[in-house]
Order: structure tokens, then sequence, then C-alpha cells
């Protein structure tokens, strides 16, 4: 029961649902047939609660993307649906409309649906190319999109390159609107918890669109429920805490060895779908296509798969360490052969027959799942096998566990040398570089210069964006914590290897069958933001983990103690970024009394909300999936994931990557 | 105190009523007939302006000025709008009380509180052109009929949009209607028009004619809900039909001659037509009755009913409604009009009372709620009282009785009561009350400055005050003239404490006024960064704005706020704004790299960034479309950091290397027709090798300073690549290697050449015995293996070893000294060993022919090249055999089955024939069959091969397997041929 009540704190269906009414109820309101253009990025989000058919149902004639430029005149209703936020898109729609304008011989009627909200810059734009009288404009507050019940995206595909290359901070304000949101639904956060500097300006957001929402909400007509209450703190959620990305580069770049997370970087996942070459699946989707035989006729198809809590087995496989998935595999697939005997066995009366009948479709979608999963595993294992890999991957956890990188400094530039792909070798000197705050001048020179030889000059632009986004550094140009003068060492520069031993970042024996500690998701490496949550939720856990009992000692948890980073406050100031601590109560004292007196007396189980600004890995919701679990077993509390998108090493450092090259 | 019934009058089978709201309302003075009089709806304001049509006498200065004046119902005058513009066409209301003046050249002024000036748009579509006829509002909206007879339609006056309905076809539109878009089935407003002796109807989409021929019409009137229209024949008929034209419901004829002013709807169910000082209304049925005691009136419908004016009353025609006429109506014995009777004889002390309520005691809670709803339909105050007694006593009596509704019309009354009084003159009915709601009547009363009766109400209703203090504020902005310090003061005085209060509304309308200092001052008050921004734009604070904004965390606002700020200033000075302020930089260069790279130069410039200029410029080289601009980009990058001196030699030697590189590889391309530019220093030398240029591929290394190690790298992955063995051969008789030689063996048996890279194992001095071992095992030689593992006499590994090699031949002498202790299974017989043959790479095309056949489906795949490996055989593949594959059609496993021909280097043709069905794993196993009559090849022919297929890589034109070949272990190191003759000769 007690689980349940948790479960309904934040119900990513109704934000499914909500969502999709709102799409439908914009498209019923342009009448009759219509063309659909679409922001490619976003139509895969949209594709999240959705259907193309439904759509259809809707009177979408034909959906074009608005990057191809090839809307035609087929319908005199011309749809836009755009983010009105990034003003590239909206002078793209303004150039649309007036092309399709002047070469259609029909007068047509154009709708613009700004996701999430209408901007003044795209009036202005609109407005500078003449169209802003011509269109019907309205929103999609499209905000948070669940991704599953417990993670909650606005998947902004350039979030972490807009805030960390170009010190954007458009995808800020878009978490406080949507966080907002929440809010209005849950009620205020009753603690907001947070680490990094863009952390800090979230939760200012917060606090002033709180005290802003008070004014607008009565200057709203419609809006009549708040104002007589105003906000007050909510009795579902415990608290949010912040992570900024900024924080804990290292846990991106490292590479992820949950299943989820190496589909992710082996093939990529968005909006909970990843596309691969059909051959893999060729012996799945149909058996004939043998792999001597038809590798033509199948080579250039490339097949989507859905990854989500739809399918049978994927729940089960997805934040299991990659080294578990073949057994799992193999212990599902027995189950279902001894299940199909003993149907084959039992099918003599009608009963049994019917119950079979009844069991048939679970029981056959599983075994397509089961293929499609055996497909795709082995798919992978071709990647994990590889020297490449192997190579890479012994350096990276070399790095996090603390040894001595300049012993790595051979082997990295052996990759270089052999020229694999330049995000592994990226993704390992900005690992590095992350750890230990900056490499040594000599050292990054001289891994530059390789770099530029291997790779190409133009990636002296490239190099220049990972500088910028302090991934990439040299080591002088922060003195932070090795300067015993400058006291606040967390500032610019975080002194891992004390935090590493505070909150064992690097546990060494990882049981990645029966894992014990969310370092199993890296295989020994646990990554800070999860730690930092730890430090929040779980504070016995990490306290046991860094001070082990002693055997025979009684077994009195002497940690410590209390809520908010209370124990953990001298480490939290040795990493680098802000720290964010506020209580929030409500503005109205005698409202807030009278809440507490309701809830005192069935103080039930709570949600955190753990807001990943910049992006969060598969392998880190796998991580807080596991402390989920735990915390949920013990007082039956929930975390709640909620993100600016998903992000993986190859995103991060890719976005940095200049992929023109001379001369073309 | 006389009866209600006393005003009422039957209608057909519905009553009617009449109920006198004000008295004296216009002035004697005021000649009605000449004035045009339209009304807001839910009894809202009047507004009055002379009739351009009628004549009239010059009067005094006044008069002739003209104005648009807006009265309340009660006649009492809340605004003056003096009039000199060009003629009005329309004038009409929206529910928010919105005035709206429409003139001929479609200029729409829209006034919107009744205070505040106008703000207006233009209707387009050639409206200047053709001139406005005429214009019908509904509550959000209006159409407008133009000269030419288009229609243009605006549905939101927040962001008016006027578009052009499907027009009409030409002729006299003798009269008009609108049907509002929320009652048609189009869901967008429908336009009835009567043109000729019919009716169109037009929305957006098409005009469409209904076909009737009775008229020409005169009048039109839509009902109130949609679903009705009323038309007005020629012969003075009236006709009632269903606005879909499918039904007609009732005809009424009027036998006056002269057509009537105005036709309206009262309430749903009843039409009005008006003249000059007489009305009839006609009911359903064609029922009608007579009103025709006035002086010269004036028509106002409403939702529920119809009001008249006059210049001495104000009056509200209504159907009777349901609760009052249950209540009230002569002879009604319904529960509602018992209880009423007893509570007046309770009143009496009349022992009856109890009878009567005996008599109705089952249906108490019928009574008591018709009690209170009749009470709601009151507008006289002691009948209002007399229900409520009736419905408190009834209520007293029943036992349990909810109150609530009780309440909430004793409230409604309240408030229906106050806002009735003639000096506020709002003579809402309940039902207008109801849809109006609460909120926008307290708004309206706000409107009309009744500030402490609007406070009132809300605290009396528990609605938020703060609209009402922000509008008192804004009226107290505009109309006081003190000094700005003093108002400023008073008015954040009052508001200060208050929630939700808008200060930005309130510094709005003082910037309107022109008084800025004070609009700058109310304008610190507001909470809300994000509305302050606009604002303090047009104040022309584009500073302050800037800063608002940032602090709001919007980057869009930003963005707005700097958009509009570069407009007005020179790049200088927007230079040195936002150069303190690194939100908007970052803002400014995150637009700027998508459309002006100028501004970015020039931003970095001013900034003195000159690493980030110096990469602006490398990134338009890149961008450039020939070499020569790309290098004179490049210059200019490197000049750009050359000037700071030291700090960045490297990145300034890094782009100047480029540039070298660009021409070396030019360079190449003329001499070797190869393409080179685009590729780095490491690819350019791989290239150079693979091209077979050792001597360029050095040149290029020195020129470059690329290190021994890279170099021997990139050469090793060339040369694998090119499977140029027997340079690698030559490799391995060096004698030192910078990266180690285990890479050697690796990359070479990785590319298939266990041969050559069997070569390498024993330059691994580095490795263990063991590594070693294996890694002959892996080159398929198990004897050389046996001989490393001997020379280290490890035992253990030799018994591992044999195990591995069951059956194969080791060397002899291992098995004597290390496999003593032989044991076998006896039960089964000892399999023979396989013995490796080679490696193949073939190489097929895609164009693949499938075609059905008796034993299933043929797949035809040519085979086009290739090479063959191994210990005793090598050669290439040649470009005249395919697979005739076939799949099992009751199976569905494909099965191969080749011909083709293999060339050894040594110059003997080879024909092979292969077959064999696919794995589970999708390898083939084969079964190989050989033909030569090459002496040296000759045990080709006999020997029994097998072998694994397995897909190596494939292309977009041609795919490659890989074939790893084993022989049944036997003795076949010579042939003897018939002849005696032996091969080799022995």
């Amino acid at each position: 029961m007690a689980a349940l009540s948790a479960a309904r704190a934040i119900n990513a269906q109704d934000i499914t649902d909500k969502a999709r009414r709102d799409l439908l109820q914009l498209l019923e309101a342009v009448r009759g047939k219509k063309n659909l253009v679409i922001e490619k990025s976003l139509a895969g989000t949209i594709g999240l609660f959705v259907k193309f058919s439904t759509l259809q149902e809707y009177g979408v004639d034909k959906v074009f993307f608005l990057e191809n430029h090839n809307v035609d005149s087929s319908q005199r209703n011309v749809v836009f649906l755009v983010r009105g936020e990034n003003a590239k898109k909206v002078r793209t729609v303004a150039e649309q409309i007036k092309l399709v304008r002047s070469e259609s011989k029909i007068e047509h009627d154009f709708t613009i649906t700004w996701v999430p909200r209408r901007t003044l810059v795209s009036n202005t734009v609109l407005e500078e190319h003449g169209v802003l009288g011509e269109a019907n404009i309205t929103e999609l507050p499209l905000h948070f999109i669940p991704l599953e019940h417990d993670l909650l995206s606005l998947e902004l595909d350039d979030s972490f390159s807009d805030l960390m290359l170009r010190k954007d901070p458009t995808s800020i304000f878009a978490s406080a609107q949507a966080l907002m949101l929440l809010q209005k639904q849950y009620g205020l956060f009753p603690r907001i918890l947070g680490k990094g500097d863009n952390a800090k300006k979230l939760a200012d957001l917060l606090l002033r669109m709180r005290s802003e929402d008070d004014v607008n909400s009565s200057s709203d007509p419609n809006n009549a429920y708040l104002t007589s209450f105003g906000l007050t703190p909510s009795a579902v959620i415990e608290n949010l805490i912040i992570v900024d990305r900024d924080v804990d580069f290292p846990t991106i770049l490292s590479t992820q060895l949950t299943y989820q997370g190496l589909l992710d970087e082996v093939f990529g996942v968005s909006n909970n779908q990843t596309e691969v070459d059909s051959a893999i699946l060729g012996g799945v989707v149909a058996p004939q296509a043998d792999k001597s035989a038809a590798p033509a006729t199948t080579a250039a198809t490339k097949r989507k798969i859905q990854l989500d809590s739809s399918d049978k087995l994927y729940p089960t496989l997805r934040d299991g360490n990659f080294a578990t998935i073949g057994p799992a595999l193999n212990r599902t697939a027995r189950r279902l052969q001894t299940d199909q005997q003993s149907i084959k066995q039992t099918e003599q009366s009608i009963s049994d027959l019917k119950s079979f009948v009844q069991k048939l479709p679970s029981y056959q979608a599983e075994q397509a799942s089961l293929k499609i999963h055996t497909s795709l595993a082995e798919e992978v294992m071709k990647t994990t096998r590889s020297e490449t890999f192997g190579k890479s991957l012994e350096i990276q956890q070399n790095l996090l566990s603390g040894a001595d990188p300049s012993t790595m400094h051979e082997n990295i530039e052996e990759l270089i040398s052999r020229g694999v792909p330049l995000k592994i070798v990226l993704r390992l000197l900005c690992l590095e570089s992350t750890l230990s705050n900056g490499l040594r001048a000599r050292d990054l020179e001289s891994f530059k210069r390789q770099i530029l030889h291997a790779y190409g000059y133009q990636h002296i632009l490239t190099l220049a964006n990972l500088e910028k986004m302090a991934l990439l550094t040299t080591r002088e140009s922060h003195r932070g914590y090795l300067n015993p003068i400058a006291s606040a060492a967390g500032d610019t520069a975080t002194d891992i290897t004390s935090v590493r031993r505070a909150l064992s970042l690097w546990v060494d024996d990882v049981a990645e069958q029966d894992p014990e500690d969310t370092a199993y998701v890296f295989s020994g490496y646990a990554p800070l933001s999860v730690r930092l949550v730890q430090a929040v939720l779980q504070k016995s856990v990490i306290y046991n983990l860094a001070n082990p009992p002693k055997l025979g000692a009684a077994s009195i948890y002497a940690g410590p103690s209390g809520t908010g980073w209370k124990g953990y406050e001298d480490t939290i100031t040795r990493i680098r970024g802000a720290t964010v601590d506020v209580v929030q109560k409500g503005s109205d004292a005698g409202v807030s009394a009278a809440r507490k007196t309701l809830r005192t007396g069935k103080e039930g189980p709570r949600t955190s909300v753990v807001f990943f600004l910049g992006g969060v890995t598969f392998a880190e919701v796998a991580a807080l999936r596991f402390v989920g679990m735990r915390i949920g077993e013990a007082s039956g509390r929930r975390i709640v994931v909620a993100t600016t998108g998903i992000v993986s090493g190859d995103r991060a450092v890719g976005s940095a990557v200049e992929s023109r090259v001379f001369g073309e | 105190m006389s009866k209600p019934t006393a005003d009422w009058r039957r209608v057909g089978d519905k009553f009617y009523r009449r109920t006198q709201l004000y008295t004296s309302v216009f002035e004697a003075t005021l000649e009605l007939e000449n004035y045009i009089v339209t009304g807001a709806p839910y009894s809202g304001a009047v507004a009055l302006y002379r009739d351009d049509s009628k004549i009239y006498s010059v009067r005094s200065t006044q008069a002739a000025k003209g104005s648009i004046d807006i009265y309340s119902c009660a006649g009492h005058l809340i605004r003056q709008i003096p009039w000199d513009k060009a003629s009005i066409k329309g004038l009409g209301w929206s529910d928010e009380e919105r005035l709206l003046v429409v003139t001929q050249d479609g200029t729409v002024r829209s006034y919107v509180d009744l205070q505040t000036d106008f703000t207006s748009f233009s209707l387009g579509h050639g409206a200047e052109e053709h001139g406005v006829v005429s214009c019908k509002f509904w509550t959000s909206g209006l159409v407008a009929l133009l000269g030419n007879n288009t229609v243009v339609a605006v549905t939101r006056y927040d962001e008016p949009r006027p578009h052009q309905l499907a027009t009409p076809p030409p002729g006299e539109v003798t009269s008009w209607a609108v049907i509002p878009p929320e009652y048609t089935a189009s869901r967008s407003v429908e336009v009835v028009l009567a043109i000729n002796k019919t009716i169109h109807v037009a929305d957006a989409a098409e005009c469409e004619d209904r076909q009737l021929e009775a008229g020409p019409f005169s009048h039109i009137a839509v009902s109130p809900n949609g679903k009705f229209i009323a038309l007005y024949t020629d012969d003075g008929k009236v006709w009632v039909i269903s606005a879909d034209f499918q039904d007609r419901f009732s005809e009424y004829e009027s036998k006056v001659k002269t057509p009537p002013r105005e036709v309206q709807w009262c309430g749903n169910n009843a039409v009005v037509l008006a003249w000059e000082d007489e009305l009839h209304l006609v009911g359903p049925n064609g029922s009608a009755t007579k009103y025709d005691d006035y002086s010269f009136l004036h028509i106002v419908p409403d939702i529920d009913g119809l009001r008249v004016l006059t210049n001495d009353v104000c009056e509200f025609i209504q159907k009777v409604p349901d609760a009052s006429e249950e209540v009230f109506r002569l002879g009604s014995t319904s529960p509602g009009s018992v209880l009423l009777d007893a509570a007046s004889l309770l009143e009496q002390k009349s022992p009856k009372a109890n009878d009567d309520i005996q008599l109705i005691r089952p249906n108490l809670d019928e009574a008591v709620d018709s009690c209170i709803r009749a009470a709601g339909q009151e507008y006289a105050i002691t009948w209002q009282k007399q229900l409520l007694k009736a419905a408190s006593f009834g209520k007293s009596v029943h036992d349990f009785y909810n109150s609530d509704d009780y309440v909430d019309m004793t409230e409604a009354l309240r408030v229906l009561n106050a806002v009735r009084f003639f000096e506020v003159g709002i003579p809402l009915s309940y039902e207008q009350y109801l849809q109006l709601t609460p909120e926008r009547l307290v708004q309206r009363l706000a409107n009309r400055q009744n500030y402490l009766l609007a406070l009132r109400v809300s605290e009396y209703l528990r609605l938020p005050v703060d609209r009402i203090y922000t509008h008192w504020a804004r009226q107290k902005v505009r109309s006081t003239t003190t000094n700005e310090q003093d108002i400023c003061h008073e008015i954040v005085e009052k508001l200060n404490g208050k929630r939700g209060i808008s200060f930005e509304e309130v510094a709005r309308a003082a910037h309107d006024e022109g008084r800025k200092d004070l609009a700058v001052k109310l304008l610190e008050q507001e909470p809300r960064a994000g509305k302050q921004v606009p604002l303090l734009l047009s104040i022309g604070e584009e500073n302050a704005a800037l800063d608002k904004a940032i602090e709001s965390g919007d980057a869009d606002l930003v963005f707005y706020v700097l958009l509009q700020v570069k407009r007005k200033t020179p790049l200088a000075s927007f230079f040195r704004i936002i150069n303190t302020r690194p939100v908007a930089t970052a803002v400014v260069e995150a637009s700027a790299i998508d459309q002006d790279q100028e501004l970015l130069k020039d931003l970095y410039y001013q900034d003195d960034r000159r690493v980030d200029g110096s990469n602006l410029l490398l990134s338009e080289a890149l961008a450039a479309s020939s070499i020569d601009s790309c290098a004179d980009k490049i210059k200019m990058a490197a000049k750009l950091l050359r000037d700071t001196g030291k700090e960045h030699v490297a990145q300034v030697a890094y782009l100047e290397e480029s540039m070298k590189l660009v021409h070396f590889q030019e360079a190449f391309e003329k001499d070797l027709g190869e393409r080179f530019v685009g590729l780095s220093v490491n690819e350019t030398i791989g290239k150079l090798i693979r091209l077979g240029n050792m001597k360029r591929s050095v040149k290029v290394q020195t020129e470059f300073k690329v290190g021994e190690k890279a170099y021997t790298w990139v050469r090793l992955r060339a040369l694998v690549a090119k499977r140029d063995w027997r340079e690698l051969e030559e490799l391995s008789k060096g004698r030192k290697s910078a990266i180690g030689w285990e890479h050697y063996y690796n990359e070479i048996l990785g590319a298939g050449s266990p041969k050559i890279a069997s070569l390498f194992v024993p330059k691994c001095t580095s490795l263990t015995v063991a590594e070693r071992v294996e890694m002959w095992i892996k080159c398929g030689m198990i004897s050389k293996a046996g001989e490393e593992a001997l020379k280290a006499k490890d035992r253990k590994m030799l018994e591992e070893l044999r195990d591995k090699a069951d059956g194969q031949t080791l060397s002899t002498a291992v098995s004597a000294t290390a496999l003593s202790s032989q044991h076998h299974h006896p039960a089964q017989p000892q399999a023979p060993g396989l013995e490796y043959l080679y490696t193949a790479y073939v190489e097929c095309l895609n164009n693949i022919y499938n075609s059905q056949g008796p034993r299933g489906i043929r797949t035809t795949i040519p085979i086009v090249g290739g090479n063959v490996t191994g210990p005793r055989i090598n050669g290439k593949i040649l470009d005249v055999g395919a697979d005739w594959g076939l799949t099992d059609p009751s199976t569905g496993i494909f099965s191969a089955d080749t011909r083709y021909n293999v060339q050894t280097d040594d110059g003997a043709n080879i024909f092979l024939q292969t077959s064999g069905p696919a794995q589970p794993n999708g390898n083939l196993h084969l079964r190989l069959a050989f033909e030569t009559g090459d002496l040296k090849y000759y045990w080709l022919n006999n020997i029994v091969a097998v072998g694994v297929l397995s897909a190596v890589s494939s292309t977009n034109t041609s795919f490659l397997l890989k074939i790893d070949a084993w022989h049944l272990s036997g003795e076949w190191t010579n042939t003897t041929f018939m002849n005696g003759s032996t091969y080799p000769a022995a």
C-alpha cells in the first residue's frame, strides 16, 4: 500500500496523457486535413506519446521534417510544430512559410505551434520576415516527457553542449519551468539540495519563479485555485536533488557497462529507440536471411527497436551489468523451452488448452523479445571483445581507481597511433583531465600534437571546444585545491583523491551478478553523481563502505545522520561548484500549519526527485534505480529521475568534435 | 406590494414578463430617435452615438462635435469619447465590455475597459478600398461586411487576425447576421446573408446558397443559443427556422405595413419586432402579444431576454422563468406555491399553515428548491425576502436539508441587489450573473471605478482583490497630476504587502501617459523580472532591461533585449553593454555562430579574445570553397595569434603545419593522381605506403616530425591493409621495432595470414613461453608450439598441447620425450585429426539472382576475387566463379554450392567445388573438393577437406567472406604417378 501511494506522487502516465491530449487538441483546432511540419528532434519526442496513425486520425495528411525544406502545398492547412526557443529554427519556419506562400497557387492557412512556449524572439523573427500576421500561433507546453515511469526527460538533445560549450542558459530556464510545473501539481519541494554552479542558478530560478508566480497566477483570470492559497510544501515529495553535470564529468566520460548503457554506447539510444542494421537481427526477423546468402539485400535497411518497459524482457535486463546479460538470456531461453514443453505435454483437457491459448500471446512476445535481445547482445559482444575496447576499458578503470595517470599515457598514445575512433581517445584524455584537474602542460601539448597528426588539423577547434567545456585542460589553469591558501577549494576544482575516499567512488570487489552497491554499473566505479544522491538518501550505506564495520565489533552505525548534506558537508565542499541547500516553506504560515496537522500521523513514504542538469547516462539511471529499490525496501520511499536529456560520453565529447575537413 | 404576476402576459402557453429596472433614464433633451444604441451583453454599458443618416439641426456647439457616449443601464454617463474621425459603420461590445468601433475605412478601434485609450487595427482585405458597410458582433469577435460583399471576420481581440470568409455572390445584402463559432458545426463563424430572394451562408471555406425563394428578407436575427434564425419577409411575415435550415418552426404575420426597425430575439424562444414605439413579441407557434405604451424605444438583446430603453424607462422583457411560474402562477398547486402560501399564513399566525405543510410534506425538498430558485429570479427585494422566508420556513420543517443552495442564493442576491442599485446600474438577472461569473462582475465594477463596491463584493465572495488594486493604481496614475514622488509613494503604500499586485501594469499605464520617471519608479516594485523588460525597453532603459532579463534567467528574454538594443545602438556601445555581462555575451555568441560570424569577429576583436578569433577564422577556412581562400584564412588566424608573442606559439605552429600539409598533399595529388587533401598527417603517410611510395612517406614523417612509434604503427597498418605480405616478411627480418613485435603478429594474424604472422613469434622475446605457445597455436602451428614448450621443458604445457593437437603430427621427438604416458579411451576409435590447409578471403558481388527451381530457391552469387593463404598453398581467386546456393524449401536452410578457380602464386590453376549448409550461428560448414593437373599441387586432388565460412564485411556493392579450411590428417608429402614418377622427385 505504502509503495502505491508513493507511486502516485509523480504519475508518468498522467503526464503522457496530458501531452497527448494537448497535442491532439491543437491539431483538432485546425479544421480539416493538414500537413504537419515538424522539427526532426521533436518528432522523436512526439513519438514517445502519440502514434503516427493517431495523428492521421486527427487529419494529418503528410508529415515533413522542418530541416528538409520540402514542404509542399498539397494541403491548405499547414501546421508547424517547432521549438520556439531556438532562433535558428524560428527563422527556418518563417522562410518556409514565405516559400510556400510564394510558390503555391492556393491560399494557405498556417498554424505555428511553439514548443514549449511562444517566445518574444520568435515574434520578432516572424515579424522581421513579415509572416507574423499570416500565421495562427499556438503553444504546446511540452516539458517533462516520461521515458519510463521513473524517468522524466525534457529531451533537449543539445542541453549538454549548450550549457558547457556555449554557456547558453536556455536549458536551465526550461528545467526551472518544468520543475515549477511539478511543484504546482504536487506542492513545493520541501527541500532543494544541489551541487554545481548551474544547480545553484536553477535553484535560484525556482525560488524566483515561485515569487513571480504569485503575481502571474493572480493576473491570469483562468487560474483561480492558486490565488487563494499559494504554494505549500508538498506532502508527497521529500526533496529535489539537483546534480549539475558540470560537477561530475568522469561519469559520462566512462564507458557504461550496463546493458542499456552499452546499447547506447554501441548503437545509440534516442527517444527509447535504437536503430540497428537489420542484418544483425537477420536470423530473428526472417530466417532465410542467411548471412552468406543475402547480406546485400538487408545491408542497407535499418530497423528501429523500441527499448522500454513495453518489452517483455527489457526491463529486467537493461540495468544489469553486461556481464550478467548472457546468463540471464540463457535462463530465459531455458525457461521458455520448459514452458513450451510443459504446454505440449499438458494440452489434454479443454481447460488446459484454454489457459495455453491465453498464455500464448505473452509467450510469443517473450520469445520475440528474447530473440531480439540475444541478437543485440551478440552484436554488443563483438564490440566489447575487440582489442580497442579492452584496451580503452583497461585505461579507464585504472584512471578511475586512482592509478597514476602517467602510467597510462603510453597506452593512450598507442590508441592514437592505431587510429582508433577519435572519440575514444578524447574520452580517455578528458577522463584523465577531469579526474586530476587537468593534464600537465607538457603531456597535454604532446597529446594535442599526436591527435592533430593522427586525425587532422581541423581538430584544433575540437581541442579548443573541449577546453572551453573544461573537459580537457592544463593543470595550471586552475590551481584550486593544490594551493593551500585558497580556502574555497571546491570552487573550481575537485579534490578527487579525498572525495574518492570519503564517498568510496572505487569499490574493489563488485559482484556483478548480485550487486551490493551501485559501483556495479561501471564494474568498480561508483558514479560521483549517484554518490551525491546517496549522501543525502543513504548516508549509512556510503559510510559503511568507507569505514567497513570491523568484525566482531558491535554493528552499531556510527556514521552521519540527519537530513540534507549533513555529515558530508566537508566532502561536498571539496567538489567543484556551488552547493545548494534551501528549505522551502509555504508562503502562508497558517495554511502550511494546517497542512502539517493534516499530515501528522500518516507521514507516508515519499518521493525524491533527482534532477540532472545537462543530461544523465543510462548507467546512472540504473544505479539510481538500484538505490531507489534499496530505500524502497527499507522505507517505501522512491526516486524519480528527471533530466534535460540522455547523454553519453560519445555525445558529450561529440558535441565538441569538428566534423569538417580541409578542402571539402 | 404588487403581485409579481402583474406584469405577466400570456403568449401561447408561456408567460412573458416585463420588469421595470430603472426610471428617468435619459434626459428628456436627448433625442433618442437620432441615436444608434448598442448595449454590452450581461446588462453591460450602453453606447450611444448620433446616427449619421439622420438630419438634425445644429443646436449647440457640443452636439456638433459628435461623440460616443457610454451610459450605464440606469442612464449614468460613464464616459464620453469625442469623435471627429471617419464615419462609424459598426459599434459593438465584447462580453468583457470591450467597446469596438469600426469606421468606414476598415479601422477597428478597441476600448478595453471603459476607461483607457484605444488600440486599433485594420481589417485589411480591401476594407479601405471598398469601405465597410456594416458590422455584426458576437461575444468574442466581429464580422464586417464590405462594399464589395466581402465578409471579414475577427475572432479574437487580444491578437486580432482579420481573415476573409468565403465570398458571397454579388447583389445587395438586404440584411444579415452571424452565428458565433461556438454554435456552428464547423467551429468557424458563419454569416447568414440575405441576398436577392434567398439566403447565403458563408463560413471560412465556402459560401452556400440555402435556396429559399421567399425573400427578400429585410431582417435576420440569430437566437442567443445559435439554434434558431428569425427571418422577416418583405410581406410582413416572421419565420422562425432552425439554424441548419432544416426545420421551420413558426410563422407570424405582423399585419403592419411598415417593416419593423429591428427584429431581435428575446431569450431563445421569442422574437421581438420593434417599431418606433411599439413592440410585437412573437412566441412559439405564431402566438404573439403587443406592447405599445412606449415613447421612442431602443432594444438591447441579452442572453435571456431583451432590454428596452426609452428616455423614461429601462425595462427587461423575458420569458417568465420556470421557477417563478411554478410558484406564482394563478391557481398553481405546485409545492413551492403551497410553501409560499404556508409561509404567509404563518406570518398571519394562521393554523392553516400547518395543513399546507402537511400537504406538501413528501415534496418539501422540491418546494424549498423552487422557492429558492424563484427568489433568484425576482427583482423586487420584498418578494426575494418573501420567497427566502418561505424557503427558510420549509427547511426548518425538513429534517435533513442541505443549506448550500440557500446560502449561495442569499449571497448571490445580496451581490445582485447591490449592483442593480441605480447608481451602479448593472441590472443583472440571475441567469446572467451565473454566466458572467462573479470574477468578471468584479472586473466590471472596477472598470466603472466602483472600487469600494468591487472590494466589498470580492471580500464577501472570497475572491482575489489584486486586480482591483491594480486597476485603481492605474487609474490613479492616469488621472492624478500631482508630482510623481507623491503618486508613487501613495500607490506603493496602498499596495504594499498585498499579494499578486502587478506593478508592471501600473507602470505601463504611467508610461502610456508619458510619465516615464514614474513608470520606472513603479516598475522597481514589480517582482517579475520578465515583465519589467518590455516596458523598460519601450521607455528606453536598455541597460536596466538587459539586467532584468538576465536576472529572469530566461535566455529568450535576454536575446530579445539584445536584438532590440543591437538595432538601436552603434556596434561599439553594443559591445560595451554586453562585455560586462557574461550571459549576454554567451547568448550573442551562440546566436551569432549560426547567422552572423562578422559580428562575432568584431566581438572577439573588441574583447581581445584572440584565440577565439583565430579559431573562428580556422572554422571559416574549413568552410572555404577553394584551397587558396582556405590558406588566406589560416594565415590570418596564425597572424592573430602570432601578435600575442609566445603564449600561443604551439597553436601558431599547428596552423602553419596544417597549411604545409595541404601543400604537400596537393603535390602528391599531382604526382600520384590520388586524392590526398583532407587527410591527416598519419593518413597521408598511410596512403603513401599503400601506394608504394615509401620514400615520400618518410619525407612526410621527417617534415612533420611524426614520432617513430606512430610512424611504425601507421606503416604496419598500411601494409596489412594492402596485404603486402612480402614487405611484411621483409620487416620481420628487422632487428628492432619501435612498438615491439607482438603488434605485428596480431595485426597480420587478424588480417588472415598466419604464415607471415608466425614469422614474428620468435621475435617476441619479451613474452612468456606460454604466450608464445599460444601464438603458435593461433597460427595453426602446433608443432612449433610443441618445440617452444619443449625448449622450455614444460611438461604440463606439452600435455595440454597434445590434447589440443589430438591426432595431429607433433614432431616425433616431442611425442617420444613428452608423451610417454599416452592413454586413450578404448571404446571409441580415435578420430583422425585435422590439419590446417589455408585461409581464403573470397570477394562476392552483391548482384544476386534468385530463382525458384524444383529443389528450392537457387541463389546465384558471383565470386570475383580474393586470396588464399596457407602453409602449402598461396594464391589468388579468379573472377570466374560463383555460388549457386540452394535454400532447402522444407527447412529454409541455405546450402552453398560453388565453383571457382584459384591461381597459385607460382602459376598453377586449381578448380574448386565447395558445398555445405548454413549453421545456426550464421557460419557455413563446407565440403571442399579440388581438381588440378599441376604436379606440385597434385596432392590436392587426394585430400578430404572441410571448411568454415564466415562473413567478414560488406560494402554497398560487394561483400567479403572468409573460409578457414582443414583437411583430414594424412600423408600427402609426395604423389606417386602411374608411370612411376613421383612429385616432388625423390
